[in-house]
């Protein structure tokens, strides 16, 4: 058996410092390795080894192309960036020791920490920031939209001194920089086969992060070691290894578990397999309240979700107790920002209401009252969750004398289907998180008329004062026009229910009770970052 | 002389069903619903990225320009490259191919090694209960659905008896290079690496066997059939009236020939199961070109799309040919198109 695989072993190399992991120790160094085969002295010498389950491994590692929570995930263990994001949403240094800002907001000059290094040895220096940013906007993937139209130039002042310049004040610049994960400059143009190194960074790591990949990635998973030499330092009882198997469907899941191969469980999974997990009892559960929003976007341009009334019916007619506690869990939400926002919550935004009477009396209101008023709900094919809520929904409905289509589609037509008003059907369910830690982030992409045309902004509000206030809030460095402008626009949204605001994701992690360190980050899986890890059990 | 225009025929044959199968699936895989270069870039990108994407791909560009590109590049051999993994298409297949061949030629093995013997017994005890019991087995694992198979095979050895690893090649981490063939077993062997070695083969025992149990059974029925319709031949009578003993009998007079057809059916199945083991590979996380083709399918991959495929035809189209050559090699009226 491979030391580290398997029920006992791994187990064995989870626990820190235990007798069998100094027993596997003592065997290596006693030469006993060739028994043992040369491939496999690795988990031998690993002192913490964590396993997570992932239903897929990124396609590619290229920090310039990260799209979601799962590139993300790994890309903040292998890379760093100038800032990063603290539990809350604070930003706190990370290759940058300190910043300054300009009086109008138009320029950010960071210094470079003096000890920061890449994973071999060289030291980051602006010309690497440069790179990093220059490449990111060639390409134009990943995060490269947030900056484009807002970032001028970026320049090195000197070795350590970088400087980003911007076309005009954005309030929410500071919070994007996180997004900018910087990259080795003489390691990658010397794997650059005119293709700005995208083939050799797709499998190669050339960052300043904590971690070095050891193995894969592969279709059934990938490894990441400590790096010992890592400029920021360590905790007491680091996570020396972090493996990602792939595990598919829960069946896995619970087969890893059972076998001790997991150490960690991801969020997502169906409750009865929390359960079985619970009950092996070495897990603890966590369940924790997100940023990110279970909505349901309606239409408000196609009939008959293009009447306020209407929508407003259709949000008296959600059963939101049964959708939260019987369907999917959740916490309340009031409005487009969720609790992680809560310094921007203006008082007084009245909670969602399950309430039929009220539901009919908006119907009578309406231009369509009288007649049959035929209604679509969209949903996303093959999700269970979602199918119960739009029955759930259509049954309600139909009491008010609406005609319902439900229409599943996967995911790939959905996001065709939002291109155009006449194809985005009156109700559709979509989850939405920020991408950074701004409030701006919930509302540019899902509320600004630039933004139409995409999945996140299937309301199709395209409102010339949701526009103002969003970039009223974007171009002032004064917090308190900020929270004002974030303020009016909740108020404004939630007037004119351009969503029903089903609740605030709550994220159940299952992990072993050895470790600890999750807090979560209201960014793309910065919690995924293992710096912050610890395993406590001798 | 005729032999030859009978192998060039069969050739132009290959190209002009490799050709007619470049064009469905490039208009198939256009059709697909979705962006491809949304869905590359993810939910968040701008339209402005979208659409550069959508240039850079040449997706603007007309449908017969797109596929007359296709082809330039195809003839190169350069099939493009993934937006999933940002690499080069040939790279990534050539990642992957090993994996899924390494798993098919075990799960060939399996059918040939557990098939045989029991079509073997089945017609050798014909109408009694080995038999009845045989076809009984045959039947289910022949009918059984594949992920339904694995599945349960996942939860027995892995869940509950915690006997056998149920996901990958090789423990993860293990860090070993498969670097001469690409299949591990062979490697571990050349190498002389016998943890490795034991490894690869415990790894690969849940989905070989999940994947053969259709062909095990096929092999089982297909071979006893063969065996009975053999035993009324008069030559195997002549046999048993001469005294030859029992066990040259069916070894040599009655397997042998009889090994036709369960051997084109495992040929057959060796090259489709190239491109079908995707359900396997997708459960057992078994890093394989068909498991890699399907996570390009859902992220409308177009190139690794058209790649996957035509690797997969092309192998498909060479075992059918080899076959093929093979069968006009033994018969000569295949090779002369039916003359006598």
């Amino acid at each position: 058996m491979v030391p580290g695989q398997g029920p006992g072993p791994v187990m064995g190399c989870s626990q820190l410092g235990s007798d069998k992991m100094k027993t596997w120790n003592k065997v290596a160094s006693a030469g006993a390795g060739l028994l043992l085969g040369t491939a496999l002295a690795g988990p031998a010498l690993a002192q913490t080894v964590i396993t997570l389950d992932t239903p897929e491994v990124p396609g590619s590692l290229d920090p310039s192309k990260i799209s979601d929570a799962g590139d993300y995930a790994l890309a903040v263990n292998l890379y760093d960036a100038l800032m990063t994001v603290l539990p809350g949403g604070a930003l706190a240094p990370e290759l940058a020791e300190s910043w300054e800002v300009n009086e109008d907001a138009t320029e950010a000059t960071f210094f470079i920490r003096e000890d920061a290094t890449f994973t071999d040895g060289s030291p980051v220096e602006a010309s690497d920031v440069v790179y990093s940013y220059d490449r990111l906007m060639r390409l134009n993937q990943g995060p490269s939209n947030l900056f484009a139209g807002v970032v001028e130039s970026v320049e090195a002042v000197d070795a350590k001194t970088v400087r980003f310049t911007l076309s005009k004040t954005f309030a929410p610049f500071l919070a994007t920089v996180p997004s900018i994960f910087i990259i080795n400059e003489e390691v990658a143009t010397a794997n650059d086969a005119g293709d700005d190194a995208q083939e050799w960074l797709a499998t190669n790591p050339a960052g300043a992060g904590a971690y070095l990949l050891k193995d894969g990635p592969s279709g059934s998973g990938i490894v990441i070691e400590r790096d010992e030499d890592y400029y920021g330092g360590w905790n007491e009882s680091p996570i020396d290894e972090v493996r990602w198997i792939v595990a598919p469907d829960d069946s896995t899941v619970r087969s890893l578990a059972a076998s001790g191969e997991l150490t960690m469980v991801s969020a997502f999974r169906a409750p009865e397999t929390y359960d079985a997990l619970m009950e092996m009892g070495r897990f603890t559960q966590e369940d924790t309240s997100t940023a990110t929003a279970y909505l349901l976007k309606l239409n408000t341009q196609l009939a008959p979700t293009d009447d306020v009334h209407i929508r407003r019916a259709i949000a008296y007619a959600t059963d939101y107790d049964t959708i939260r506690e019987v369907i999917y869990p959740g916490e309340e939400l009031t409005g487009p920002l969720p609790p992680a926002f809560a310094d921007f919550i203006p008082e007084g935004l009245p909670a969602p209401e399950f309430d039929m009477e009220k539901a009919a009396e908006e119907v009578a209101q309406s231009s369509y009252a009288g007649a049959p008023i035929p209604i679509t709900l969209g949903y996303v094919a093959g999700t269970q969750f979602e199918e119960e809520i739009s029955l759930l929904l259509q049954s309600n409905l139909e009491q008010l004398g609406f005609e319902v289509t439900q229409q599943a589609d996967p995911w790939a037509r959905v996001v065709e289907i939002a291109g155009a008003v006449e194809t985005t059907p009156n109700v559709n369910q979509v989850f939405f998180g920020p991408t950074y830690p701004s409030p701006d982030s919930m509302f540019f992409s899902q509320y600004h008329s630039d933004s139409a045309g995409s999945w996140t902004s299937m309301e199709w509000l395209e409102d010339p004062e949701i526009d103002a206030l969003i970039d009223e809030a974007r171009s002032s460095g004064d917090p308190e026009v900020q929270a004002a402008a974030y303020g009016e626009l909740q108020e404004r949204i939630v007037d004119m229910q351009a969503d029903v605001f089903l609740l605030t994701l709550t994220f159940q992690l299952v992990m072993d009770e050895c470790l600890t360190g999750y807090e979560f980050v209201p960014m793309q899986s910065v919690p995924s970052d293992f710096t912050r890890y610890e395993w406590l059990c001798d | 002389m005729e032999y030859l225009v009978f192998l060039v025929r069969r050739l132009l044959w290959s190209l002009l069903v490799l050709f007619g199968l470049s064009v469905v699936i490039f208009v198939i895989a256009r059709g697909m619903p979705g962006d491809p270069a949304r869905m590359a870039l993810g939910p968040t990108a701008s339209a402005d990225q979208v659409a550069q994407l959508r240039e850079t791909m040449g997706l603007d560009l007309p449908l017969v320009t797109q596929y007359v590109r296709y082809l330039g590049g195809l003839a190169q051999g350069d099939l493009g490259r993934s937006l999933l993994t940002g690499r080069s298409v040939s790279a990534d297949i050539s990642d992957t191919f090993a994996a899924t061949f390494e798993l098919v030629l075990a799960t060939i093995l399996i059918a040939f090694v557990v098939g045989l013997p029991l079509g073997v017994m089945a017609a050798q005890w014909k109408d009694r209960w080995p038999d009845n019991s045989i076809r009984l087995f045959a039947l289910l694992s022949a009918v059984t659905p594949t992920f339904l198979l694995a599945l349960l095979l996942q939860i027995l050895a892995g869940y509950v008896l915690h006997v056998l690893p149920t996901t990958g090649r090789l423990p993860i981490g293990a860090g070993f290079s498969a670097d001469i063939t690409g299949l591990v077993t062979v490697d571990a062997l050349l190498k002389g690496n016998w943890a490795i070695l034991g490894e690869g083969l415990r790894h690969l025992i849940l989905p070989a066997f999940a994947l053969a149990a259709a062909s095990v059974g096929q092999v089982a029925l297909t071979t006893r059939a063969s065996m009975i319709d053999v035993t009324s031949q008069d030559y195997v009578e002549a046999a048993r009236a001469f005294g030859v003993p029992e066990r040259v009998r069916v070894l040599k007079y009655m397997l042998r020939p009889a090994l036709v057809a369960p051997m084109t059916i495992l040929g057959l199945s060796f090259a489709s199961l190239i491109g079908n083991a995707f359900v396997v590979e997708l459960i057992f996380a078994w890093p394989g070109m068909a498991s890699y083709g399907v996570r390009t399918i859902l992220q409308k991959d177009l190139n690794a799309v058209m790649g996957v495929v035509m690797v997969s035809g092309a192998f498909f189209v060479m075992v059918n040919l080899a076959i093929d050559v093979a069968t006009g090699l033994i018969d000569p009226r295949v090779r002369l198109g039916g003359r006598s």
